[in-house]
């Protein structure tokens, strides 16, 4: 049990799209604290105008993710004992996103990119028409589930090298999506999401560091994810595709 | 004060599932449409759609029917339900889960067979809840982001509405006027519909559940206009919320109703299990019965440390529990709890709020303009909401709102002219706190959901409310004197945190209000004072309004009951043998 005296040094970034730097702040070490908590107490107690963004408090959102320790994170889901081991701590903006004020990153370009990926599904049946026998069972749909568990909270894109230095690489959140769609039999435009996966930007910008499958809060590889449409477009131009 | 302006020929208020259906069915009415979302954080990304654990409830196997999820929605409601929106609900969702399967993208879990599973649910007598595991509410939200985003549909994220502005000549609502977060300017969006889609919340209870953005910001709207709401006695409790501590965000989420389904103790802070004392069915009894018999133990004494009781899964075995609740045990895990292995203190917490805008099947309100879907509303659930018909009304509703709003414009209807008095006042109360001295705003919050949990909460009598109704008053009056620093006002949260609150206490008086007039126990309003259902044929529902003062005024409406009589069932023999 965390003693009750015991404090934690708090290194915060504060600042503008154009300028900023660390502030310390000094803050109670609790039992049951996690990162967003240490940045609420901060807000409450010490810097009332600290921006800082979250909605759902239980890693469904996506909303609260900051650099902790230089690494993304959910900052309502790490607890404190987990990365403030010596008593401190460093909490920025997420990286590789425009930052709006202290720690809230500009999520446009992230979702802007997951259209631009053909991360939308196109169905070929209506509401009026029953829905899709599907066998749960087959490798495709294994591959589509792989990632149903992505909430977009961005990490995995601000913990990828190349989209720091590519602004044009479309990231691992949003080539995971195309793969899911690739791999849904009932998505019609199979041709247009697997082209706009490897345009330029696309699949074969990845370097195959897996940062972002090392990252993901969920578990899913985006690595695998990329190297799969990869397979398939090779597959796709050789005519042996299987479907 | 210098105030963004622009037009639009929609604008909807918030991004769960109400909203994102409305721009879609909008749009496709009509793609020249120009279409306007504002949400309080990101699209998609606050509201409790996409917090949605349980799932989809509607009828499609054979063997059930629209009749009988109309009737366990009338009956789980108490017979307070207003009939029409209950069968629109009812009806409606079977065409939304095809299109949201079929259109959307969504893909829910399949049968071995590759039909949809449907899993069976607390207070219904048919397993008709469609799911996609218990994340659910991720994919239905994530595939309607996907399509609303892909729309030329215009998007104002970080931007809260503070008021909703009448027309200068009393035709109609104006438009919105709304706080640019990100830069802290005020912006009015003048539209020939607005859509109310806020998602309500009861978060001015200690313990709650809804995400952190939810305020009641859209009821305190409409209160302030002059529409009436109702059934806003009727506040649901989940019986197991995560009891972390006064300082954690992490107290009051939900720990999901399955741990008790699947044989999970309830035990108080001397170790016992308790629930058989207050209901045969021990664990399993519904929610309301489990939320109070927890709160009479937390009442009696017998706690744990931090004031509530502890689930315990153990003796079901580590691995077990592990494998059929993953995501509960990690994110307990993540938190600092052994949900598996040990015992995990909980509390009941706030969860849904039934009541709200009294609004028609074609989701139209009481002002020509102002449309309304989603938790905003009251009337479809009556006086208890089943697990499963919350997103079922959301997504419904929403999408029928998006149809009316665009025949209502197609129909001719005009931009009106702002009340230009209506602005300024709305700049005013948002201006109050600067200029005057700041202080304790989070001891504040702490005191009204301490006052709401204690006299308006899960047990309720006439001398508590009394109490709270006066308590309220002097947490106004503390509201009103308390102050921020004026400085940097772009994305200044505490600024929020102040209007959070303002919000927050004209709903909570409206809740004790609701709940003092209601002197009977039904569904979730449980009175010790009149612990006993009135007579069902009598049946009132609470309508609470404001007038132009801000003062409230309750009513006891007759519930209309259009399609079935209490005692009655639009269940032929037949199909009501299949249970």
């Amino acid at each position: 049990m965390a003693d009750s005296n015991e404090t934690l040094t708090v290194r915060l970034w504060r600042g503008d799209a154009t300028e900023g730097d660390y502030h310390t702040f000094t803050v109670p070490r609790r039992e049951n604290q996690t990162v967003l908590d240490v940045v609420t107490e901060i807000q409450r107690r010490h810097a009332p105008d600290l921006a800082y963004r979250f909605a759902c408090r239980v890693g469904v959102c996506g909303s609260c993710a900051m650099m902790v320790n230089d690494t993304p994170r959910w900052t309502c889901r790490t607890h404190v004992s987990k990365v403030a081991g010596d008593g401190t701590l460093t909490v920025g903006p997420l990286r590789n996103m425009p930052v709006i004020r202290d720690l809230v990153a500009d999520m446009t370009e992230f979702f802007d990119k997951w259209q631009k990926a053909g991360g939308r599904f196109q169905g070929s049946r209506t509401r009026a028409e029953p829905m899709a026998e599907v066998d749960t069972t087959s490798k495709a749909r294994r591959h589509a589930d792989a990632s149903i568990e992505c909430i977009n909270c961005g990490v995995c894109y601000a913990a990828c090298d190349v989209v720091g230095w590519d602004k044009d690489y479309l990231g691992p959140a949003a080539l995971t999506r195309a793969w899911t769609l690739l791999n849904d039999t009932r998505h019609a435009d199979q041709r247009g999401t697997l082209d706009r996966a490897m345009d330029q930007g696309g699949c074969g910008s990845c370097h195959t560091q897996g940062n972002c499958m090392r990252a993901c809060p969920v578990g899913i590889s985006p690595t695998g994810a990329i190297a799969g449409i990869k397979r398939m477009s090779l597959l796709d131009f050789l005519g042996m595709r299987g479907r | 004060m210098q105030i963004e302006q622009g037009d639009t020929d929609i604008l909807i208020l918030g991004t769960g599932g109400a909203g994102l259906f409305a721009a879609l069915h909008a749009k496709q009415a009509n793609p020249d449409l120009r279409v306007t979302l504002a949400v309080k954080g990101l699209t998609g990304k606050c509201g409790c759609t996409r917090m949605v654990q349980g799932g989809y409830n509607v009828a499609l196997a054979a063997g059930d029917s629209v009749e009988r999820h109309f009737m366990d929605t009338i009956e789980g409601g108490k017979w307070l339900p207003q009939q029409d929106l209950a069968w629109k609900l009812v009806t409606g969702a079977v065409e939304r889960i095809h299109e949201l399967e079929n259109e959307v993208g969504c893909f829910f879990d399949r049968n071995s067979d590759g039909g949809l599973h449907q899993k069976a649910f607390a207070g219904q007598t048919f397993d008709r809840t469609v799911h996609k595991g218990d994340l659910t509410g991720i994919e239905i939200i994530n595939r309607l982001m996907e399509q609303v985003m892909a729309l030329d549909v215009a998007r104002l994220e970080e931007h809260r509405a503070i008021e909703l502005i009448p027309a200068a000549d009393g035709s109609g609502l104006s438009g919105a006027l709304l706080i640019d977060m990100r830069s802290g300017g005020y912006r009015f969006v003048r539209a020939r519909a607005v859509l109310l889609a806020t998602g309500a919340g009861p978060t001015m209870y200690r313990y709650h559940t809804p995400s952190g953005d939810k305020t009641c910001d859209g009821l305190a709207m409409v209160l302030r206009l002059g529409l009436p709401l109702r059934d806003m006695e009727m506040v649901q409790f989940h019986p197991t919320g995560l009891l972390g501590g006064p300082d954690t965000r992490m107290t009051g989420t939900v720990l999901e109703e399955g741990l008790r389904g699947a044989g999970g103790h309830l035990l108080n802070g001397d170790g016992e299990r308790f629930m058989e004392r207050y209901d045969a069915r021990g664990e399993r009894a519904t929610r309301d019965i489990v939320s109070r018999s927890i709160y009479a133990e937390m009442r009696a004494g017998r706690t744990t440390p931090m004031g509530g009781v502890y689930i315990s899964m153990a003796h079901l075995g580590r691995d077990h529990v592990a494998n059929s609740f993953p995501g509960m045990v990690k994110r307990c895990a993540d938190c600092g709890f052994d949900l598996a292995g040990g015992r995990v203190e909980v509390v009941p917490t706030a969860h849904y709020l039934m009541g709200g805008l009294e609004f028609e099947v074609d989701c139209s309100t009481g002002m020509p303009g102002l449309f309304a879907a989603g938790e905003d509303c009251g009337g479809v659930h009556g006086a208890n909401r089943l697990g499963g018909n919350g997103v079922a009304n959301s997504t419904v509703f929403g999408g029928i709102a998006g149809e009316s709003m665009a025949a209502f414009v197609a129909s001719g209807a005009p931009l009106r002219d702002p009340d230009q008095n209506a602005i300024d006042a709305g700049i005013a109360r948002s201006e109050r706190p600067f200029g005057r001295p700041a202080g304790d705003l989070h001891g504040l919050r702490e005191r009204l959901s301490e006052t709401m949990w204690d006299e308006a909460g899960i047990l309720r009598d006439a001398d508590g409310l009394a109490r709270g109704r006066a308590r309220l008053d002097e947490h106004r009056a503390e509201l009103s004197g308390l102050g921020l620093s004026d400085g940097n006002r772009a994305f200044n949260l505490t600024w929020h945190d102040w209007l959070n609150l303002d919000s927050l206490m004209s709903i909570s008086e409206v809740i004790v209000r609701a709940a003092q007039a209601r002197e009977d126990s039904r569904g979730a309003h449980f009175r010790e004072d009149y612990p006993e259902t009135g007579n069902l044929d009598a049946t009132c529902f609470t309508r609470v309004c404001a007038d132009g003062e801000g003062r409230l005024s309750t009513e006891a409406v007759p519930v209309d009951f259009s399609i079935v009589q209490p005692g009655e069932t639009i269940l032929t023999d037949t199909a009501a043998a299949v249970e």
